[in-house]
């Protein structure tokens, strides 16, 4: 739209917000790095920003457990793309928190809905357990149930026909998380214990992403970001040299 | 944050300084200095501890080219700052974030570096942005040399002589650094992983220990290389000239979105140094010794406003503004206080209200703080952020309570009209060609569509309007279910409930907004000195200017 003149002056900004590793590559990603990135992918995935700050907090919560969440969430940002927000959002009642017809649950935003009705009637879960699906990539649920164990004041039970993950309000989750990283699509019920899990996932060191998960990431994240104009760089900086 | 839990001072509240007027850009662009600023929190702590500093390893060659150690022994743990020393062509160097090679670059080693540790981290720390570091460093940063002062210091002390006093004044360090990265970045360890620490829990502990460190090495290198050029002929700095010697840092529009990223963080910043301020404030009388530290503390005041240059039109009229307060200031505590006043501080206090510009009044509050370290110094442990623990979103409000909430916290941004073009004027985004933060002319270029959330008015104001079509006791859960894209703002709406000073109270996108303010507002906490714009996105600044050196600190340990 615009020509400015100042081809020369350059921005001249000195820090990076860009993606923490060039694209080909791959790397032990720190915690900080996992959220960002996978806060950006979510975001030029198309989701809104308040539910892209969950996906990266689910991803960074998934991967200090040696869990790899930067792939779940890849796979649900590519799974669910091009889908309206009311395919993917639960409809929500005592009980229950299902997909409508047909559908098929963004474990983000039915974990976000999960933790926002944490003290309402709707995920009451005394005498009966909460159903919730279908829900695709479901181990990225697990962050917001740890949330929602801490408001229950209990360990948090997640059934589902394989097997079962048990979280608690500290954040521990049982080593079953990982079986459950393997499903892509189930239909689950939540229940409240008082019991801790016998054993849970450790934090470890920082989680390796492989190369095909971050260039993947990067080009959702690319998304978020403005294409160069003269204008833009014209006006983002100093005007003098670095050689005084 | 409760401050008063920890050192509990009730009477301090009635005189803390509204948010309304406090978090305005133009005040927060301002700002000062002061004691509970980070760097000078790490210099009382390493003095205090008795923590202890040395350079265990120096192999630089004649051409300036190597790499050094430098330890800083604490009561529980060790940390070193590994130096790597280049030979950088004119041509290659620059402060922008695309540079490949700088004149020496960084990293903070948690613990001592083995031969291994330093040979992985020399091929690594010299890439910058291009390469990886481990949870082993807490830092990652570089720095070039102000051209003209290194050669001229080089020179001078290569021939026996002292560098000339103006030529150091002038610039006022040998090197600046242009990025510190901290808190994982590039593999770093992350913030959680070292927030237990005591002497790490404070804010930019560990960025502003590199720093501090790497001051020293500029000094060092450039004895160095003259020692190499002159031989026995050749001197060192002069103690007096080096303490005025700090460490530069050029800074862009990529730290001006920090604040309003980190909202609790924001907060706790502000509220401990309104706390501090409120204090003092307070105080039935003023004490013969801290009156005289007030004075001491002004006349170094007046000294740094005369050595403070900038050559941007808006800094200078600021400049201009503060030399005529802090000169007036000085008139008016000639007799002061005044016998039998009651709460002369805060008497003083609202004589520079009434009278000062916006400059004069953040360097009174600077200079109100520097004699009362026993009243406030606690407060400095008050500046951390636990944002996890404000993540979370209640869903259980209702509607009518968020609604009110919000008119009765962003009443600032509400009133706002942002269908006249100048209070939508500009957007921020971030770059495709360069990854870095920047504000675009929302009517002239493209790119709207990709806005950046720091047009917080706008957002408040557009989650204020979507609420009015929902009933008064729907909970915020079942609002937030059918408009998803108001989350992040009721996020930020339900943290500021809690968290006053969370919010900047200016439209950021507005046409007259300047980056530089939240910018200055962010390095002073820090410590910065000497803020000198280079245009209104873009500031150089100085720190740790005129104070001690890890070599004063331990001077042994240097040869």
């Amino acid at each position: 739209m615009t020509t400015a003149h100042h081809q020369d002056l350059e921005p001249n900004d000195p820090t990076r917000s860009g993606s923490p590793v060039p694209s080909g590559n791959s790397a032990r990603l720190s915690q900080n790095e996992i959220e960002q990135l996978c806060l950006k992918a979510a975001r030029g995935a198309g989701m809104s920003w308040g539910l892209a700050e969950e996906a990266g907090y689910a991803a960074a919560w998934l991967a200090m457990r040696g869990l790899d969440g930067p792939g779940v969430l890849l796979a649900q940002l590519r799974d669910a793309m091009d889908r309206d927000w009311h395919e993917i959002c639960p409809v929500v009642a005592p009980g229950r928190f299902q997909a409508a017809d047909g559908g098929c649950l963004c474990p983000i935003a039915l974990g976000s809905a999960l933790c926002d009705h944490a003290g309402l009637p709707e995920t009451a879960m005394d005498e009966t357990a909460l159903r919730i699906g279908p829900v695709s990539h479901p181990v990225l649920l697990l962050p917001f149930l740890a949330n929602l164990a801490s408001v229950q004041g209990g360990c948090v039970q997640l059934d589902w026909p394989r097997g079962t993950v048990l979280l608690t309000a500290e954040g521990g989750v049982s080593s079953a998380a990982g079986m459950l990283a393997t499903e892509t699509r189930l239909d689950a019920e939540l229940s409240v214990h008082g019991a801790a899990p016998d054993d849970s996932m450790q934090p470890g060191a920082p989680l390796f992403v492989p190369s095909a998960t971050l260039s993947g990431l990067n080009a959702f994240a690319l998304r978020t970001t403005v294409p160069a104009s003269e204008a833009s760089r014209a006006g983002a900086g100093a005007a003098v040299g670095d050689n005084d | 944050m409760n401050c008063a839990s920890l050192t509990p001072m009730p009477e301090a509240a009635a005189f803390r300084r509204p948010p309304s007027q406090v978090m305005r850009l133009a005040r927060m662009g301002s700002a000062h200095p002061t004691r509970l600023s980070f760097l000078r929190n790490l210099l009382r702590r390493v003095t205090r501890e008795g923590w202890t500093f040395d350079r265990p390893v120096w192999e630089i060659d004649d051409k300036g080219v190597g790499r050094a150690v430098y330890r800083a022994a604490g009561p529980d743990r060790t940390y070193c700052l590994v130096a790597f020393a280049h030979d950088l062509p004119d041509e290659m160097r620059s402060d922008r974030v695309i540079a490949t090679a700088w004149d020496a670059t960084f990293t903070l080693f948690d613990g001592e570096p083995t031969t291994a540790d330093l040979d992985r981290l020399q091929a690594n720390v010299p890439l910058q942005e291009a390469g990886r570091i481990s949870p082993r460093e807490l830092s990652l940063s570089r720095a070039n040399r102000s051209v003209r002062l290194f050669a001229h210091v080089i020179e001078r002390l290569a021939e026996g002589l002292q560098p000339d006093v103006a030529e150091v004044e002038a610039v006022g360090y040998l090197m600046r650094t242009t990025a510190v990265y901290g808190s994982g970045k590039f593999g770093a360890a992350d913030r959680a992983a070292i927030a237990d620490r005591p002497e790490l829990s404070a804010p930019f502990q560990a960025e502003m220990l590199s720093v501090w460190l790497t001051r020293q090495f500029t000094v060092d290198i450039a004895e160095h290389l003259a020692a190499v050029r002159g031989g026995a002929k050749a001197v060192r700095l002069d103690p007096a000239i080096r303490q005025g010697l700090g460490v530069g840092n050029s800074t862009g529009l990529g730290m001006a979105p920090f604040l309003v990223r980190h909202p609790v963080l924001l907060n706790n910043w502000m509220m401990a140094r309104e706390e501090a301020i409120a204090r003092v404030r307070s105080q039935d009388t003023a004490d013969p010794q801290t009156v005289a530290g007030f004075r001491a503390a002004l006349v170094e005041a007046r000294e740094n406003a005369e050595l403070w240059h900038s050559t941007h039109p808006i800094q200078i009229e600021k400049l201009d503004a503060l030399r005529h307060d802090l000169s007036r200031l000085a008139n008016r505590i000639a007799d002061w206080p005044e016998t039998g006043a009651n709460r002369p501080w805060d008497a003083l206090w609202h004589w520079g209200e009434s009278e000062l510009s916006l400059e004069g009044q953040e360097a009174l509050l600077a200079l109100m703080l520097e004699p009362h370290g026993d009243l406030v110094d606690g407060l400095a442990d008050c500046m951390t952020a636990d944002e996890r623990a404000s993540f979370r979103l209640d869903g259980a409000m209702k509607v009518a309570a968020l609604s009110a909430s919000l008119a009765e916290h962003y009443d600032w941004a509400l009133a706002t009209d942002f269908d006249r073009p100048e209070n939508s004027a500009r957007f921020w985004y971030v770059s495709e060609e360069k990854l870095e933060p920047r504000l675009g002319n929302r009517f002239e270029e493209d790119g709207a569509t990709l806005e950046q959330p720091l047009c917080i008015a706008r957002l408040a104001r557009e989650l204020h309007s979507a609420l009015a079509d929902w009933p008064d006791d729907a909970p915020l859960a079942a609002f937030l279910l059918a408009r998803p894209e108001h989350r992040f703002m009721a996020r930020r709406a339900q943290i500021v409930r809690g968290h006053p000073y969370a919010e900047v109270h200016d439209n950021l996108i507005s046409e007259t907004m300047l980056p530089i303010d939240l910018m200055r507002c962010k390095l002073a906490f820090f410590g910065a000195s000497r803020f000198d714009p280079r245009s209104d996105k873009w500031v150089r600044i100085s720190l740790f200017q005129g104070l001690p050196y890890p070599s004063d600190v331990t001077p042994g340990g240097w040869t």
